[in-house]
């Protein structure tokens, strides 16, 4: 026999062996195949168990334990407003930085409530056009179209849509994700999803949390601002924003100050804003007469009472609208603030209270500190139309051992109904083990790619070892047909007729489950369709030329 | 020992009418059944919390079926004791649960309080909390996977028919498949309903994928009647032999795994296998009765024409 015919005959089921020995490979070497990506990671109970384990796959949230939530964005939006600008980038920029600083100021002498963050003006360059954002549920579609009315801008209350653009849900994704991986989890993760119907969800998934805690961190936004309570002239006081979390630049860990006695997060800020800052307090009088000047304290139930106490001269940190303290200048500051030095250095540190083992105050500088690092969140996440997911993870594990179960007396039944049907073990032997075969290359695809393991992914499994067989089935009733094959000739003339019917099958099961395939919002769904999509690619493509191989081999007899 | 023989059908003795007979009585009764339940609750079948908005808790407890009932102010809309655990799977409608629309997250946090307060968690929950599972989804989030996965199975459904005029290129032997295929839809569906199966995600993934699985057969059979030599009979014969072993095959994996599914409590696994035994069952009798007897009238009198 010569090299070319050995190469022919054998060719189909060197493919199925490398295949197989490379998924095994992807399945059980520790590394895997592109070495470990555990790497960066802060460790958890989770890491030292998936170090431990026989084998590469990675779960989803329901085979190993946590939560997920999917959330829309709160927030509305006005597209296309114009605002005439000197034309460079930088000039637009700064227009843009305008209208929200005054749209800001507007909603702020509205409503109570409205925090910094709560608009947002973007701008884009190419159609040279700007977006103005809301997120604030107090605020009425018609008060928004108002107030930029009030501001020269054509708007009426129909222009204003309930959403929020795509640069404000990818910064979502990425405030989250930083989020997830302060708190120390790895496999966090967060995503947008889309639903046919044009709505945005918010997806943060969090391994080992319960929902009440992952909701918990998604809930507190992490919006941190620094006003001034000041008197406005007119005998009663103002609040004005001096700094927003884009202000500040490198932020410390939550210290204690032995010498001071006081809880605090230290920051420094960018040039421009510290420029800003520093002639802000001087003109409104921080840095002469206010010094010291600062008399609000909290209640017994710890907010700050804001009643008519005099001039006050306050520096407020604020937290997700609440003030977290309230505090006077210090001497030293005000004195380099007055003298214009404070900016070429500009430190600070944001007080959060006094007096060692004061546990509020160290708790607030931690999550200062924290929020301050991660972002905060553009929009807040509106709740009432979420869909929230939790598993145990002892839940998770029972889940695992019994979908693997299942597994095996799916494929037991499969190979009893195979042998019971041709009793012949040439036939039927290698018909079960191209089946499994097809489930490890699968699993194998499933390691490399550190594809997270759903029930769904096991379903999709199992509906493959389904369609496998059938296919093997059509494949050896056909080569078989009307007697014994003696001829490697009429073999391989049955064996692509019945190829025909094979892929017609494939072709209608890939187009069935494609729609699933591409929506991501269907969640579970989108695992099971992929799994059964390639699934039924490697079938048509390695494990079923394969079979028919080995069975030309096992029933040809020329030798 | 017993073999597994596939029964020849004496085709020759039955009009296409009488053989076509049969299924289409069956896709008529399930229609109907659809039909009556769509009248008398508004939609054709139950609706699984995915798509009507409500949570479910999976609870680990030591307590009894009635005491878990009795642990929540709510009444639940139905508790499901899985089998060999000390497991039951509690579920809340959206409808039922005052104030749910607006924060239901904290109305499932209050769920979640009352069961750690009056159940005594099972030896195997991690910590104190009985509370081992958790999902909700709001009404809203509902609606939107119900759009989106209705959209799912329709254009699921027209790729396939797509497809199958694609392959054959005549008229009735794909309307056939088509038809086929719809059959083997609807009749699972009017199962659901009877059965008060409800309609969730895992078994619109059998839906989906039935609609893979049963035009197998279907394909089988029109290649072998259309483009194969030999006589009609014949071809349909053959066809049948490895068409039924290969469904056959497929319904009894997809009945153990809902059996063992079910046993251990695995909602998604036992629905899609219970949903797919039904559909290939109905696509046995959809095959062999209605797409041959229509494939007869157009092999003996269609082309003729």
């Amino acid at each position: 026999m010569s090299a070319r015919e050995t190469f022919s005959k054998w060719w189909r089921i060197a493919v199925l062996v490398l295949l197989v020995s490379v998924a095994l490979y992807a399945l059980f070497i520790p590394g895997g195949m592109f070495g470990s990506s555990d790497t960066g990671s802060v460790g958890d109970a989770n890491e030292t168990a998936t170090d431990d384990s026989l084998h590469n796959l990675v779960f989803g949230l329901d085979l190993d334990g946590g939560a997920r939530i999917s959330a829309p964005a709160t927030g509305m939006t006005v597209d296309d407003v114009t605002l005439d600008h000197g034309g460079t980038p930088e000039q637009a920029q700064q227009a843009g930085n305008d209208l929200e600083s005054t749209l800001r100021e507007s909603f702020q002498s509205e409503y109570d409530d409205f925090q910094a963050a709560d608009v947002t003006v973007r701008y884009h360059q190419g159609d040279d056009s700007y977006t103005v954002e809301v997120f604030d549920d107090n605020v009425s579609a018609a008060a928004f179209a108002e107030t930029l009315s009030a501001e020269g801008h054509d708007v009426s209350e129909n222009d204003v849509e309930d959403r929020v653009t795509e640069e404000t849900r990818e910064s979502m994704v990425s405030v989250i994700t930083s989020k997830l991986n302060q708190a120390g989890l790895s496999g966090g993760q967060a995503y947008t999803t889309e639903t046919l119907g044009g709505e945005h969800y918010i997806v943060a998934e969090a391994p080992g949390y319960t929902a009440a805690e992952l909701r918990a961190l998604l809930e507190q936004r992490g919006s941190i601002e620094v006003r001034a309570y000041v008197p406005d002239g007119n005998g009663s006081q103002e609040n004005i924003t001096l700094l927003q979390q884009e202000d500040f630049d490198t932020i410390m860990s939550a210290e204690y100050d032995n010498e001071q006695n006081q809880y605090q997060v230290g920051v420094t800020l960018h040039d421009g804003p510290a420029a800003e800052f520093e002639s802000q307090m001087n003109e409104i009088g921080f840095t002469s007469e206010g010094v010291g000047q600062c008399s609000l304290r909290q209640n017994a139930a710890g907010n700050y009472d804001f009643a008519d106490s005099g001039d006050q001269w306050c520096l407020l940190t604020m937290s997700d609208g609440e003030v977290v303290s309230a505090l006077g200048l210090e001497d030293r500051l005000a004195t380099n603030m007055r003298s214009g030095e404070w900016k070429n250095d500009p430190r600070y540190n944001m007080v959060t209270g006094r007096g060692e083992g004061n546990e509020e105050a160290a708790q607030h500088a931690n999550e200062i500190s924290m929020n301050l690092q991660a972002g905060a969140l553009d929009a807040p996440l509106d709740f009432g139309n979420a869909q929230v997911m939790s598993v145990q993870s002892s839940l998770g594990d029972q889940y695992k051992t019994d979908s693997l179960l299942i597994g095996i007396f799916a494929v037991f039944a499969v190979s009893g109904m195979v042998y019971v049907r041709y009793r012949d073990p040439r036939v039927a032997l290698p018909m079960i083990l191209t089946a499994l075969s097809e489930v490890v290359i699968l699993l194998g695809v499933a390691a490399a790619a550190e594809m997270a393991i759903t029930l769904a992914h096991v379903a999709g499994f199992i509906a493959v070892v389904g369609t496998g067989v059938d296919d093997l089935v059509i494949i050896a009733d056909e080569v078989m047909d009307e007697g014994s094959v003696t001829q490697a000739r009429i073999f391989n003339n049955r064996f692509r007729k019945a190829f025909w019917t094979i892929g017609a099958a494939a072709a209608t099961t890939i187009i069935a489950m494609s729609p699933l395939a591409v929506s991501s919002s269907l969640g579970d769904l989108q695992g099971f369709a992929i799994i059964t999509i390639l699934g039924v690619l490697i079938g048509v493509f390695v494990t079923r030329p394969a079979y028919g191989s080995i069975l030309r081999k096992l029933l040809t007899s020329e030798e | 020992m017993a073999s597994l023989e596939v029964p020849e059908l004496a085709y020759e003795e039955y009009t296409n009418r009488q053989l076509a007979a049969v299924p289409l009585a069956i896709l008529a009764v399930a229609v109907a059944v659809l039909g009556i339940t769509f009248a008398l609750t508004g939609t054709p079948l139950a609706l699984g919390i995915e798509f009507t908005g409500g949570t479910e808790l999976t609870i680990a407890t030591t307590a009894d079926q009635d005491e878990v009932a009795a642990a929540f102010e709510q009444e639940p809309t139905s508790i499901q004791p899985v089998e060999g655990q000390q497991q039951y799977i509690v579920r809340f409608a959206a409808s039922d649960l005052e104030g749910f629309d607006e924060d239901g997250q904290a109305i499932l946090q209050d769920l979640v309080d009352q069961a750690d307060q009056n159940l005594e968690p099972a030896a195997g929950a991690d910590g104190s909390s009985p509370v081992v599972g958790e999902s909700l989804t709001s009404a809203s989030f509902g609606q939107q996977i119900q759009f989106t996965a209705l959209i799912g199975l329709v254009v699921a459904f027209i790729g396939m028919s797509a497809i199958t005029f694609g392959l054959f290129r005549t008229f009735v032997p794909s309307v056939a498949v088509s038809l086929s295929a719809f059959s083997d839809l609807i009749i699972p569906l009017a199962f659901m309903s009877l059965f008060d199966i409800q309609l969730t995600l895992g078994t619109v993934a059998a839906l989906l994928m039935l609609i893979g699985y049963s035009v197998d057969s279907d394909i089988l059979l029109n290649n072998h009647v259309l483009r194969r030599s030999g006589s009609f009979y014949e071809s349909v014969h053959r066809s049948m032999r490895t068409g039924i072993t290969m469904t056959v095959t497929s319904t009894v994996a997809m009945l153990v795994m809902a059996i063992v599914a079910w046993f251990f409590g695995i909602g998604l696994l036992r629905d899609i296998g219970l949903i797919l035994a039904v559909g290939l069952i109905a696509d046995l009798m959809n095959t062999y009765l209605m797409n041959v007897s229509l494939l007869r009238w157009y092999k003996f009198e269609g082309v003729a024409r």
